[in-house]
């Protein structure tokens, strides 16, 4: 594998490709790098476990079809630090710079929009 | 057996405790409780709040509260205080003529001057004139980059004004670099086709060129006078990541002066000063003016409302005539207080000068009796009002291990600060000052610009942190935390305020380190300044020299950080301060209660 810049990871598995334009231009807006890589065999939690894994900023987006989660490192599989099913465009959009602002160590922006938010217990 | 219950109704809590009356005449401590006061203080909700804790108290015990065979009520001290807070400068924008704020994350970086047109109105641009654009949420990022791109071709673009907060994904997509300031709420109301200049400030730094006047003068072509005009938009630019100063023919930012008005001084010598001169000058004129009759305030301004306002809410709390009440002292205090300005395109705040009072009123005394009465009747004790509350709070703090008399006592509350002296004789002296917890509680909101009153009042009360990340905080000594179990994302990258058994996350964007600062300048600014004034008034000569030591009671002696900053200052005139430690186990609280059960002995 050729070295990577510092970048949030996102993995996919058939994302819904609106969904992910919106998440992306939400990372892109906070000023930082994405790699997005699809793995179509796994399931929510895995993508998003293992993005954040495996990106050496420590955070990193699974996306399932038009399910989100947003994970950071250390965190155990399943808790993931939010999940998104079938959101707004604008819900993508605070998800995709939240991820970044993880790393930014800044306040995360709301994104109570609707009621998919479920917050790791 | 004789169970003997002291009952202290204070502004905010009741305190009881339980003695049992020994047949040599000592008095043997059982039990202790408090509560919320129902109710105003002194009026006969109180009972409410008074049978929960005595409740609370003989439960402890296992005993019901029908056992008891006396309670002794406080007589409490009448006088009521309030705060209130005034602006005495105020800036307002006619004809939308600036921006200045602070987006997250603007683009670019530099200053640009150019005509303002909208991103739709571009086919109607005129070659080699320079524009500013701005563009309203409406279109996609995509959309005005592409549209930005194809009219450089012809256009001389040399500045973008977004609503969006995408300025860098709409510079991502440009093919030049331009500034482009984002987050812009009101975009609508940019009047179109006016000169104006635009700056973005390089990472880590504000703006330059428009907080400077003549930074402004510079990119507008302004002569003398219109410069003299736009000082105070540089004013209220400074320390902005990003502005937009717009050039309007009419277009005004104006700093006015309110007619801040003087306050009037009735005591032993007739004083006046203008609320202009400052808190301090405001506090000699006090001390000079000797005792106090009443204090009013210049009618038709902003102080005289102000006093006038404080006067009509005690009428209204007291039920006394308006003209009855007399103000008898006042604490004033400078503060800066970020106010919206009028007419502002994004929210934009500038800090006011604006000074916050304190007063305190005289009033008849509290209808005590009343409140013993209804005790009697509806719970069956036989009580009675007894002792005047600085004493009995002086007797209460003598139980603290390590005093002696003379003692003084120092009891800052919510809204009055009060101290007594207790000589070896038996001599008595007390007074009471206007402004304590309530005032700090005003201050830290209006500095911080707080829009709730509960949040400044758990900043008063809790120290801070800062979640760093899910795992740990940084506390505001610099130690850092780690927590058990990963934190609830929704608190991360928050100040948080650390109340027992919770963390309280600050929703406002404040660093830590100034909230920090507010919070323990407002508390020096009045408990420290409060302190010695109060100790002075009580002070044989007046000499704090001539106190030898002094005990902290009431809540304020339960901050975090208010005994030290005591211990600190009085630590200058020799004096030990300390947090008192009532019958070695009750801590500062329960003083006035444990002083009413021991004066029975007599």
């Amino acid at each position: 594998m050729a070295a990577h810049r510092p970048s949030i990871f996102i993995y996919t598995a058939k994302a819904d490709p609106d969904y992910l334009k919106e998440i992306c231009a939400g990372i892109e807006e906070e000023g930082i790098f994405y790699e997005i890589s699809e793995f179509a065999e796994l399931d929510l939690d895995t993508l998003a476990y293992e993005a954040a894994s495996e990106s050496i900023l420590g955070s990193g987006i699974g996306i399932a079809g038009k399910r989100i989660a947003l994970q950071m490192r250390m965190l155990p599989k399943g808790r993931n630090v939010c999940e998104l099913h079938a959101p707004t465009f604008a819900q993508c959009r605070s998800l995709g710079a939240n991820s970044a602002r993880a790393v930014k160590k800044m306040p995360f922006k709301e994104l109570y929009g609707g009621r998919e938010l479920r917050t790791a217990k | 057996m004789k169970l003997i219950a002291g009952v202290d109704i204070g502004n905010s809590t009741t305190e009881v405790c339980i003695g049992d009356l020994q047949p040599d005449g000592s008095i043997r401590f059982l039990s202790s409780a408090s509560r919320m006061t129902t109710g105003t203080k002194g009026t006969e909700p109180n009972v409410l709040g008074i049978k929960s804790a005595l409740e609370e108290a003989m439960d402890k015990i296992g005993r019901p509260i029908s056992e008891i065979s006396l309670a002794r009520l406080n007589e409490a001290a009448p006088v009521i205080g309030d705060t209130a807070m005034e602006t005495i400068t105020e800036t307002i924008i006619t004809e939308s003529s600036m921006i200045g704020h602070n987006p997250s994350t603007p683009a670019g970086a530099g200053q640009a001057v150019g005509t303002l047109i909208f991103l739709e109105d571009l086919e109607t641009g005129l070659e080699k004139v320079p524009y500013l654009v701005a563009a309203s949420e409406r279109h996609s990022y995509e959309e005005i980059a592409e549209t930005l791109n194809r009219y450089h071709k012809t256009l001389d673009i040399c500045g973008v004004i977004l609503q969006a907060d995408e300025a860098v994904l709409v510079e991502n997509r440009l093919d030049f670099r331009v500034p482009i300031v984002d987050e812009v709420r009101h975009i609508s109301s940019i009047p179109a086709g006016k000169l104006a200049a635009i700056e973005v400030a390089l990472p880590g730094q504000s703006v330059r060129m428009l907080s400077n006047p003549y930074g402004i003068a510079t990119l507008l072509g302004l002569d003398a006078k219109e410069t003299r005009a736009v000082t105070p938009i540089a004013k209220s630019l400074i320390g902005k990541r990003s502005a937009v100063v717009i050039r309007t023919p009419h277009g005004n930012v104006r700093e006015q002066v309110l007619p801040a008005g003087e306050i009037h001084f009735y005591g032993e010598k007739k004083l006046r000063v203008n609320i202009d001169a400052g808190a301090e000058k405001i506090m000699e004129t006090l001390e000079d003016a000797g005792e106090i009759s009443d204090i009013g305030g210049q009618e038709n301004t902003n102080v005289g409302n102000m006093l006038a306002g404080i006067k009509k809410g005690m009428a209204e709390v007291s039920k006394e005539p308006e003209e009855s009440i007399k103000i008898t002292d006042i604490l004033a205090v400078d503060t800066l207080a970020p106010v919206e300005i009028s007419g502002s395109l994004a929210g934009e705040t500038c800090m006011e000068k604006a000074v916050g009072i304190a007063a305190m009123v005289k009033t008849k005394q509290l209808p005590m009796e009343r409140i013993a009465d209804r005790m009697k009747r509806e719970l069956g004790i036989y009580t009675t009002v007894a002792g005047v509350e600085a004493v009995m709070a002086s007797l209460g703090a003598l139980t603290t291990p390590g005093t002696t008399l003379p003692i003084a006592i120092l009891d800052m509350g919510g809204g009055s600060t009060d101290a007594a002296i207790i000589h070896a004789d038996g001599r008595v002296k007390t007074t009471h000052q206007a402004g304590a917890g309530e005032l700090v509680t005003l201050l830290i909101q209006t500095e911080l610009g707080l829009r709730s009153r509960i949040t400044a009042e758990q900043i008063k009360k809790y120290p801070l942190a800062k979640v760093e990340s899910l795992f740990h905080m940084r506390l505001e000594n610099g130690a850092m935390e780690f927590f058990p179990e990963s934190i609830d994302p929704r608190y991360f990258g928050h100040v948080v305020l650390l109340a027992p058994e919770e963390l309280l996350k600050i929703e406002e964007d404040l660093p830590m380190e100034k909230i920090c600062a507010v919070r323990r300048e407002a508390k020096k600014k009045v408990f420290v300044c409060n302190a010695l004034r109060a100790l002075r008034e009580v002070a044989p000569e007046h000499d704090l020299k001539q106190i030898p030591n002094v005990v902290l009671v009431g809540g304020s002696a339960e901050d975090f950080e208010v005994p030290e900053m005591l211990t600190e200052a009085l630590a200058d005139y020799r004096i030990v301060c300390g947090r008192g430690n009532i019958r070695s186990q009750e801590g500062p609280r329960n003083a006035v209660a444990t002083g009413l059960v021991l004066s029975y002995r007599g």
